[in-house]
């Protein structure tokens, strides 16, 4: 009895091990189903939103509508006024990404090659912008700078008694000059450390050849950075033609159009009786090959050329004594940080304190604008709104980085050159781009997957947007670390996973932090994927703020972007406590 | 039992082979070297045992258990082995202090604090780090470094440490204390160490046995002493410092005991008697292996022993090394170099004679 029970064990045993053999054989390991997995939300992520944008453009009717196939949208891309956009989308910013290029070197070498005094409070104070929504500072200058009303014109014809505006922000420049003010310090962010981790002996051998300090620079320093000055110039350049803001604020008062807000135009009535669908995905897709293009640019510019300059050693780099002229330098770091910042928010101050914008008269007053506010359940809401998914879209999306990162850099799994670019496509979408492609991927799915008008929408098109930076920024902190340090642990006893916890997750954890704050500004700060998925009870702040401004309630619109200001400042001090306290100590 | 066998271990990598089909047993207790320029598979092999990379062909076992097969596509990971390992970086974690490192092992293990602190002390004191426990790792010298990756692979007393150019990244004088300390520390403690380096030097001082690699294969396997002095082919030969190879015919051979041959041979400009490991036919081409050291000048009055070669030639440069002095010398179309006393004075132009004992001149098959 006994034998045939061992018996008939073995043949069970067999048989499990038979199937489980099979499965493997087909592939059915745990790894290879976390890969497809994470292949399948990705594609959902990215691929699917890119399919639905096509399919629209060459659909005659709004999603789940029935209707037919044609090139209409297309056709109406073929006209003066779209190309007249066009230009405009491409000279403007072209135009800011010169000076802001120039504003950003010369930033740059104050900072990282001078003896300029205070350069570790400077460098947090020239980069401060770049967190601040442009939404917010669109906002101020549109205050600061308004022909009639303006504090800047009023000043002006205060003190020389003219009657001319000395400025008017709703221009071709005024779009310029606030877009300078947030690609200055992205930029910078991008060259300081080019210039910081230059080799100091490479330009000292051109002294010791006999160029001059500014022959040296010329010659050296600079065709040294010109890579990495021709990478972040493209970079800032896209991010230009992806701008939304500073457009709609500046241009549409004055009849400037651009790309972006051409398709925000024609989804939200204003061009026509009823939104056109077919039009907007039409120059998405159009802009989306634009910038196919431009990447395709960059690739090519870059290949074969390496960052020579960018070794990670730890050099010290040279610097200029500039004796006297140091205050110089000095003194324009903190105009920079002035006109940026300080003026901004010391407008949407005042501005809150007072009943009507504009008029500055100590009878106007009044601490109304805050209790509206602050008895406003929409803002409340919005607040709510842009909080949870700023924290929770903030972890997911570093989540995915950290995984996707891990998968791409660390390992040698089939697939991980596909999960790696799937992840990298948002780069090249732009916000408002991908809004409308999400828009029709949800509207399209069945109803027993209610996304489509809830906040789940902006929720994947936030964790979307934000995914390609997050892999960067974990791939950095992955390069880092030395696989040796990973494969110690593991010949020491520890399993993958104590080795992930312990050693990879101990040591990348304010990377991830890092990361993650800057996730959530993204979050914060994101208006243009943001208009084209909330709906009613979904409004983010960004939102309420702009409907609050189209509404003409300025100064209620003050008392909003000064409390976001707070929440920008108070997070990027976390963040750079952390940066200093764990990230140099590496 | 041997410590570590490898039986006809391969590893492809796609169309490249960078291990083709080694065997090799490691004694318990010894202390082996593998040796080879960079690329030559050496990383590879010792990197297979740690599970650290998979062999695509063959079995390795450590003690008499097999840890990889890969005919039964059997494969022990690296972390249930049960081995020490230096690593070439050190690969010491920064987020941790000394002490943390050199306790990770017996933490992740379960041991007691009580235990983990008492092996953690006996360890660091072992490699003379104590005082610096509580230090964060990163404020660690290269060579203070290099101590607690010691320690941290010999704490939990595994059964085989494996070193991977653990001296490469420190300067050449710490280079040779540590490595003294080391071989000292290891005979001491008796535990089995495989070794991989570039260094010829280092592979001698160090080792019990000593593996020559090249191209994925191991080329000989011998005592430091036997791979130096009777290498079997050329690019054994070759590896270590710049010995003079002649090329001969031999015109007699004589058996003096286990496979050891004495053989009468001529060249160019010299004759005289060498060794040999295998019997030879009168008539065969052969190259003699002189190493520099090895030639004795012979002056006006000393006599030249029996069966010794003699050979003789013109001074083309001289080099003072300190120590030493070397001599780079023509004879005929042939050139050679010998290493000779610094105080023998010598002259560019004149002509010198060396004297060859049979023992220092060894036969290798061309």
């Amino acid at each position: 009895m006994t034998t045939v029970n061992a018996i008939a064990g073995d043949i069970r045993e067999g048989r499990y091990e038979d199937r489980y053999r099979r499965l493997k054989s087909w592939g059915f390991t745990p790894r290879n189903i976390g890969m497809i997995l994470l292949i399948l939300f990705l594609g959902f992520l990215t691929l699917y939103p890119l399919a639905m944008l096509i399919y629209g453009s060459l659909h005659s009717t709004p999603p789940g509508m029935a209707g037919e196939f044609n090139l209409n949208g297309y056709r109406e891309l073929l006209s003066t006024h779209n190309l007249i956009a066009l230009l405009n989308t491409l000279g403007i910013s072209f135009a800011k990404t010169i000076p802001s290029l120039a504003l950003a070197v010369l930033f740059s070498w104050i900072i990282a090659r001078t003896d300029t005094p205070f350069r570790g409070q400077l460098e947090v104070l020239i980069t401060l912008p770049f967190f601040v929504p442009s939404i917010l500072t669109a906002m101020a200058w549109g205050m600061l700078g308004n022909p009639k009303v303006g504090l800047i014109n009023q000043a002006y014809m205060a003190m020389t008694g003219g009657t001319e505006p000395l400025i008017n922000v709703f221009s071709y420049g005024g779009i310029i000059w606030h877009l300078m003010q947030h690609s200055t310090p992205f930029l910078f962010l991008f060259i300081v450390d080019v210039f910081r981790a230059m080799d100091p002996a490479l330009e000292d051998s051109s002294r010791m050849c006999g160029a001059s300090r500014w022959r040296t620079f010329r010659s050296i320093t600079l065709l040294l950075m010109l890579p990495a000055l021709t990478n972040a110039f493209i970079l800032s350049f896209i991010r230009g033609i992806e701008s939304f803001e500073s457009p709609l604020f500046f241009g549409s008062p004055a009849g400037i159009t651009v790309v972006t807000t051409e398709i925000f135009n024609a989804i939200n009535y204003r061009s026509g009786p009823q939104p056109d669908y077919q039009y907007a995905t039409a120059i998405s897709v159009a802009i989306l090959v634009l910038m196919f293009l431009m990447v395709l640019v960059q690739w090519r510019m870059l290949r074969g050329r390496s960052f020579v300059t960018v070794t990670g050693k730890g050099y010290s780099p040279n610097v200029t004594k500039l004796g006297p002229w140091r205050w110089v330098t000095f003194g324009i770091c903190v105009l920079f940080f002035v006109v940026t910042v300080v003026l901004p928010i010391g407008q949407l101050a005042v501005g809150s304190f007072f009943r009507f914008f504009g008029f500055y008269d100590p009878s106007m007053l009044t601490l109304a604008n805050y209790v509206k506010v602050g008895t406003n359940p929409e803002f409340w809401r919005g607040f709510c709104n842009t909080m949870v998914l700023g924290v929770l879209g903030s972890t997911v999306t570093m989540f995915l980085g950290a995984i996707v990162a891990y998968i791409s850099v660390r390992t040698r799994w089939r697939g991980r050159t596909l999960i790696d670019t799937m992840a990298w496509l948002p780069w090249m979408m732009p916000g408002m781009v991908l809004g409308i492609g999400f828009l029709w991927a949800f509207a399209i799915l069945p109803k027993s997957i209610p996304i489509y008008g809830t906040i789940w929408a902006l929720f994947l098109a936030y964790i979307a947007l934000g995914t390609p930076i997050a892999v960067r920024v974990m791939v950095g902190s992955y390069a880092q670390l030395s696989l040796d340090l990973e494969e110690c642990s593991r010949v020491h006893g520890a399993t993958f996973f104590q080795t992930l916890w312990r050693i990879l997750i101990a040591l990348a954890w304010p990377s991830f932090v890092v990361g993650w704050v800057l996730t959530f500004f993204g979050i914060l700060r994101e208006l243009s994927a943001s208009v084209m998925l909330y709906s009613v009870g979904s409004e983010v702040l960004s939102v309420i703020v702009m409907k609050l401004w189209l509404n003409g309630l300025a100064e209620q619109v003050s008392v909003i972007a000064l409390f976001m200001m707070l929440l920008v400042i108070v997070f990027r001090w976390v963040q750079l406590r952390l940066l200093k306290h764990h990230i140099t100590t590496l | 039992m041997p410590a570590i066998t490898l039986e006809k271990v391969s590893r492809e990598f796609g169309t490249f082979i960078a291990v083709d089909n080694i065997d090799l047993t490691v004694e318990e207790g010894e202390f082996v070297t593998l040796l080879g320029h960079s690329g030559c598979g050496k990383t590879t092999t010792l990197r297979m045992i740690a599970g650290l990379e998979r062999n695509t062909g063959g079995l390795v076992s450590i003690h008499d258990q097999v840890v990889s097969d890969a005919s039964k596509n059997y494969f022990l990971a690296p972390e249930r082995r049960q081995l020490g390992m230096v690593f070439q970086s050190y690969a010491i974690w920064p987020h941790m202090t000394v002490f943390d490192n050199v306790a990770y092992p017996l933490r992740i293990r379960r041991k007691s604090a009580v235990e983990i602190k008492d092996r953690v002390t006996k360890t660091l004191k072992l490699v003379e780090m104590e005082q610096f426990a509580q230090r964060p790792a990163p404020a660690l010298s290269g060579g203070q470094q290099q101590r607690v990756a010691i320690a941290r692979a010999l704490v939990f007393e595994p059964e085989v440490l494996l070193l991977d150019e653990p001296l490469s990244n420190l300067d050449a004088r710490l280079r040779t204390q540590m490595g003294d300390e080391f071989r000292a520390l290891q005979k001491r403690l008796g535990i089995t160490s495989l070794y991989v380096t570039h260094d010829q030097a280092e592979a001698m001082a160090l080792s019990d046995r000593v593996v020559v690699m090249h191209a994925g294969h191991i080329l000989q396997v011998g005592a430091p002493d036997d791979i130096y002095h009777r290498p079997r082919s050329r690019a054994v030969a070759d590896f270590f410092g710049s010995p003079n190879l002649f090329e001969g015919a031999v015109r007699g051979c004589e058996r003096i005991g286990d496979d050891v041959f004495v053989l009468d041979v001529s060249g160019q400009g010299w004759s005289g008697r060498c060794r040999a490991d295998m019997p030879s036919q009168a008539g065969e081409s052969i190259l003699v292996m002189i190493r520099p050291e090895n030639l004795r000048v012979i002056d006006s009055g000393t006599p030249v022993k029996d069966g010794e070669i003699t050979i003789q030639g013109r001074v083309a440069d001289t080099i003072f090394r300190g120590a030493r002095r070397t001599i780079l010398l023509e004879c005929g179309t042939a050139n050679f170099n010998a290493e000779i006393s610094a105080l023998h004075p010598v002259t560019v132009g004149e002509s010198i004679a060396f004297g060859v004992e049979p023992g220092a001149a060894w036969a290798i098959r061309p």
